[in-house]
């Protein structure tokens, strides 16, 4: 249930992002759409085939869950390396981009602190670039786009924690929810100023 | 910051605005003269040249988001499209801001 709603929030906000790039014809906001509708896909995907993993409960589907979690883990790990390299591509500094995009992906079919790891250190890296935002604009939205990427970053820490603590799961899931209501919050407060 | 060649710091390269950000520029300086704007006053307020300032007058005008309203003196105003377009662009800008993209 928590990944489809942050599968349509992560939806409303790549269609935001689609409609300011049709505006402005700028290449960071497409790189932002493209995220984010990977974000969306990679959400649905795991959300669809854990879903039904537990609906039939037939020894059969349930490596569903692994290739659920794979595509999402895939999606993720383009999607904030987009984003990253967005980031990079407005700062113009080239050099980050190359570590940034030297996460090769690797199929995996099970949670593990590697995937998680890789998560983590991208979702780190946007949450400084958005608290360096922050610092300039000092606005609510920014705060919002920070609270997010942080609480985001916080979601894969637990769910690194869950590889060793299972305890971790459902405060991850709490952590990942949180952050892409922020991002809502944000996209409200954009299309409904005070 | 690169060093030139008497040992001073060169400044950073200027950024160029875009079409649409000189455009904006423009109609954010006619909105904020109560939609009555001088031609003197876009061109100081959006910094401009007057060659540059009479060509994108022409342009906006012709993309019909802003129009001549003086009887005697040539003063601009934004029309109902102008309008919109203005609230739509604030929208988007406010939106990329957040995220830290620049429009």
């Amino acid at each position: 249930m928590m990944e489809f709603i942050a599968c349509v929030i992560a939806i409303a906000v790549a269609y935001q992002a689609m409609k300011a790039y049709k505006l402005a014809k700028e290449k960071t906001l497409l790189y932002l759409n493209l995220s984010f509708v990977l974000i969306g896909a990679g959400l649905l995907i795991d959300g669809l085939s854990s879903l039904i993993g537990l609906l039939v409960r037939h020894r059969g589907f349930l490596y569903l869950f692994g290739v659920g979690y794979t595509i999402n883990f895939l999606a993720q790990l383009f999607a904030y390396g987009l984003l990253v390299y967005a980031y990079v591509h407005q700062t113009r500094n080239l050099a980050a981009t190359t570590e940034a995009l030297a996460a090769v992906p690797i199929l995996f079919f099970e949670r593990n602190a590697v995937t998680e790891l890789i998560l983590i250190f991208l979702l780190v890296y946007i949450a400084i670039q958005t608290s360096i935002n922050y610092s300039i604009n000092k606005n609510t939205n920014s705060m919002l786009v920070f609270g997010a990427f942080t609480s985001l970053s916080i979601a894969h820490l637990f769910f690194l924690l869950y590889t060793v603590k299972p305890l971790f799961y459902p405060f991850a899931h709490i952590a990942q929810l949180f952050g892409f209501l922020l991002l809502l919050a944000m996209l409200l407060r954009v299309n409904h100023p005070a | 910051m690169i060093p030139d060649t008497q040992g001073q710091t060169a400044k950073p390269a200027a950024k160029y605005r875009s079409q649409l950000r000189i455009y904006v520029d423009m109609m954010y300086v006619i909105q904020r003269e109560n939609n009555e704007a001088k031609p003197t006053r876009i061109l100081y307020g959006a910094n401009l040249s007057h060659d540059r300032l009479v060509k994108y007058l022409e342009e906006l005008e012709s993309l019909g988001v802003i129009q001549e309203m003086g009887a005697d003196d040539k003063v601009y105003g934004l029309t109902q499209k102008g309008i919109e377009f203005l609230n739509n662009f604030r929208r988007v800008e406010s939106f990329a801001s957040a995220f830290g993209f620049k429009i």
